[in-house]
């Protein structure tokens, strides 16, 4: 069932929607993805060439770097795809490779690695933290790069890492490749089984002027906060799917469970909870659409949105989460049925990109309450 | 200039900016302008007073729009309305904008906006003739008397009745929330004309004027300090056939006209467009400014909370207005969840601006108008999770509706009434 982000999309849309939802549901079904999360190997470089081919990653570059939107509104587009992915729980650093794809072609920056990106040909993220938390040194030539992030999710999958850091010239952007010296990507345990997490650790990196992405100071603190409310949109879209995958497991479950003599969907316990829980999930997918639509369009209530957004759909997502899981009751509890692993993702994904209290701060700077 | 010229069918644009210029001088020339940033009162909270002169001076400014032929510009000719396309009445409305129109209170929008559309649905030729005319003229300002004091949500188990007596109806009962009855002309009301049957198949639509004898009117003083709501007493009160709206024994049906055009009026303020810029709103920024929170993380993260759902709900609007178009038949169905966020959302919304004002909210002066607007805000914020059918009620529309989950069962609804009362004082909760 699609998740419907935009009750009418276009036809271009529809016939992006449609394919790319086929192609998930033959090249990653549930199945592949529990048997990841159970331990088994998953080598994605088939699914990233055959997205890429769709024209995914592209969709928040413009057609010089040979991406392109589908409906004029690239955000709009990739938030259609996010959903679609999340109801799915699909692996691989979707939000973040976007978020550096739209990075470099905003930065008109790293022309050949961004084509790359867009051609499927390797898989980058945004090294996102709440704070800046890593910092540049000046040695001459070079710069060297040092600190942590502490959670990154899939980066263990990338070629490279978008990482904000501040720097001699103010706040400064650098690309730096998984495998260079002093570079640790650290795997660590995670409560998403669907994704894989890692820790990042950055010591004497040498990072040479080239890496720099965009003009440091300024340009580059408005250019970290958009990317910021671009990753907002489109983790939110993904948690929306999620939200809507989840959801529509409980409904279907509500009507088959028979106790006390009838389909438990006939209690008005039950009947409540999911109405109350499917008017979180309509209030949620509302607010993707509107953001991405603004933000897309570089309206100006586009960064207000973005950051109102993530906070409703990290909360009411965790709340729908828990919903659906008191309808099934004690099979939820079980590894062999797919609840958790939505229940897992939308629990995660609260936190990833931002907090819904970091975004609820963020915002309140955004309309100008400010400290 | 003639008025022949414009009709029922869809007007050409010329026509139509000729009727609005003719609309525009007949406003200059009768009507007063609104002051600069007065915004039309549609608070559904704000009933007329009881000032009879301002009342009489609100039905003759209603008058004056009925004479000069912009009453009931889409209503049918042969009952005093002008049987025009409804472009000419949104030109109408844009045009009047700028101008104090007659304010008829509460009940008068109950008159305009669910009475008398609901009867040009189901009334009888005899009856428009003598009513819809007197109603545009503001001789008639019709008030609901809906839920009795024992059938609120469950609305057609009202045990109001009237009682066949040879070619007169005797009414005997009590009618409850009725919104600005107190200075309305009459009331439509729906009784109990059949007790032998099942409760949805034996109600009846009266019109019952305010003044007949018998009929008492009492007005309800309210928490919030208002007082518009009503309840009406009826001992042996006569009517006619010629009062029935609709069929005998047929409410059920007018009935379901009558929620239809109640629930439109209440969401169709969520479907209009986006505002351009959003931004925090100033109630609860000048309550947090009250109270110097504007430093304090945990009230700038309460405003914040405010601004996310706040966004949130109109995000909700737009969506439901995009659902609706795309289908139009869910329509009716979706508009719960609109209903739904208020009845939940707003609760949600007083108790953090409660939380902000803190115990300025408990106590305050007479010219703290930030407390007191936080603590009026809290009497007032269930209304619409219990006015117009409670949240419960949307939720069993959503959960059954809208997302397909099987009825309860209904122990209520196969036998007759009578039969229903008697069995319910005895439930035990074992069903034969």
């Amino acid at each position: 069932m699609p998740v419907g982000l935009v009750p009418s999309p276009s036809d271009e849309q529809a016939m992006l929607l449609d394919a790319s939802a086929r192609f998930m549901d033959a090249e990653c079904p549930l199945a592949t993805v529990r048997a990841r999360a159970d331990g088994g190997g998953y080598d994605d470089r088939a699914y990233r060439k055959v997205a890429a081919d769709f024209g995914w990653f592209g969709l928040l570059a413009d057609e010089e770097a040979g991406g392109g939107s589908v409906s004029g509104n690239g955000l709009v587009d990739a938030a259609l795809i996010a959903a679609e992915r999340g109801a799915r729980v699909q692996p691989g650093p979707f939000t973040g490779h976007s978020v550096v794809v739209h990075t470099l072609a905003t930065a008109r920056s790293h022309g050949d690695l961004l084509a790359e990106l867009v051609r499927g040909a390797a898989w980058a993220t945004w090294a996102f933290g709440p704070e800046v938390s890593c910092a540049l040194r000046d040695v001459g030539d070079d710069l060297r790069l040092d600190g942590t992030i502490a959670v990154v999710a899939d980066a263990g999958d990338c070629e490279h890492l978008l990482v904000s850091a501040r720097g001699p010239a103010g706040l400064t952007q650098v690309l730096v490749p998984v495998g260079a010296p002093g570079v640790t990507v650290r795997p660590i345990e995670g409560l998403d089984v669907t994704r894989k997490w890692f820790a990042i650790e950055l010591a004497e990196v040498t990072v040479a002027p080239d890496d720099v992405v965009g003009a440091p100071g300024a340009a580059t603190e408005e250019l970290v906060a958009h990317q910021g409310q671009v990753a907002a949109v489109l983790a939110a879209a993904e948690s929306v799917g999620a939200m809507r995958a989840h959801f529509e497991l409980a409904l279907q479950y509500a009507k088959d469970r028979i106790a006390f003599g009838r389909p438990i969907g006939s209690f008005q316990a039950i009947k409540h909870l999911l109405a109350d829980t499917s008017l979180w999930l309509e209030m949620a997918t509302g607010m993707v659409a509107a953001a991405a639509t603004a933000l897309g369009d570089d309206r100006p209530e586009g960064p207000e949105l973005a950051h109102a957004t993530k906070a409703f759909v990290a909360e009411q997502g965790v709340e729908l989460a828990h919903n659906c899981f008191q309808v099934f009751g004690g099979i939820g509890y079980t590894w062999e049925h797919d609840q958790h692993l939505f229940f897992r993702r939308l629990a995660a994904d609260a936190a990833t990109f931002g907090t819904a209290a970091w975004h609820r701060s963020q915002l309140l700077d955004v309309v100008g309450v400010g400290r | 200039m003639t008025k022949e010229q414009y009709g029922a069918e869809a007007p050409d644009r010329a026509t139509l900016e000729q009727y609005r210029a003719q609309a525009r001088t007949w406003l200059e020339n009768n009507l007063e302008r609104r002051t600069r940033g007065e915004v039309p009162d549609r608070s559904p909270w704000d009933a007329s007073d009881d000032d009879v002169d301002h009342l009489a001076a609100q039905r003759a400014l209603q008058r004056r729009l009925y004479d000069a032929g912009y009453a009931g510009i889409g209503w049918p000719r042969e009952y005093g309305g002008q049987g025009l396309h409804p472009a000419y009445d949104r030109a109408f409305q844009e045009e009047a904008r700028a101008f104090v129109l007659p304010h008829l209170g509460i009940a008068g929008g109950a008159t305009y906006g669910v009475c008398a559309p609901t009867m040009l649905a189901h009334a009888s030729h005899a009856f428009l003739t003598a009513h819809i005319p007197r109603i545009l003229a503001g001789d008639e300002i019709v008030a609901q008397f809906f839920s009795d004091p024992d059938a609120g949500s469950d609305l057609a188990g009202v045990r109001t009745q009237a009682v066949r007596d040879g070619d007169r109806w005797i009414l005997n009962g009590s009618k409850i929330w009725s919104s600005g009855a107190y200075y309305a002309d009459a009331g439509m009301c729906l009784a109990r004309t059949n007790w032998d049957v099942p409760k949805h198949r034996g109600l009846t639509w009266f019109l019952v004027p305010t003044r007949a004898p018998g009929v008492t009117v009492e007005r309800i003083r309210q928490i919030n300090g208002n007082s518009e709501f009503c309840q009406e007493f009826f001992t042996d009160v006569e009517l006619s056939d010629d009062d029935v709206i609709g069929e005998v024994n047929d409410g059920w049906t007018v009935t379901q006209t009558m929620l239809l055009y109640e629930r439109g009026g209440s969401t169709s303020q969520d479907s209009g467009p986006p505002p351009r810029r959003a931004g925090i709103r100033r109630d609860v920024l000048e309550l947090a400014a009250a109270v110097d929170g504007l430093d304090d993380p945990a009230v700038r993260d309460l405003v914040a909370q405010i601004h996310v759902d706040d966004l949130a709900r109109l995000a909700l609007g737009q969506r439901l207005a995009a659902l609706m178009a795309a289908d139009p038949l869910r329509a009716a169905n979706l508009a719960s969840y609109a209903k739904l966020a208020s009845g939940v959302f707003d609760p949600i919304r007083a108790n953090r601006a409660l939380r902000i004002a803190g115990d300025r909210a408990v106590a305050w002066d007479d010219d703290d108008g930030a407390g007191a607007g936080a603590a009026l805000g809290l009497l007032n914020s269930r209304f619409l999770a219990i006015a117009g059918g409670t949240s419960q009620m949307q939720r069993n529309v959503i959960g059954e509706r809208v997302l397909g989950l099987p009825r309860e069962p209904s122990f209520d609804s196969r036998k007759p009434f009578r039969d229903v009362v008697r069995d319910a004082r005895g439930w035990s909760g074992s069903v034969s």
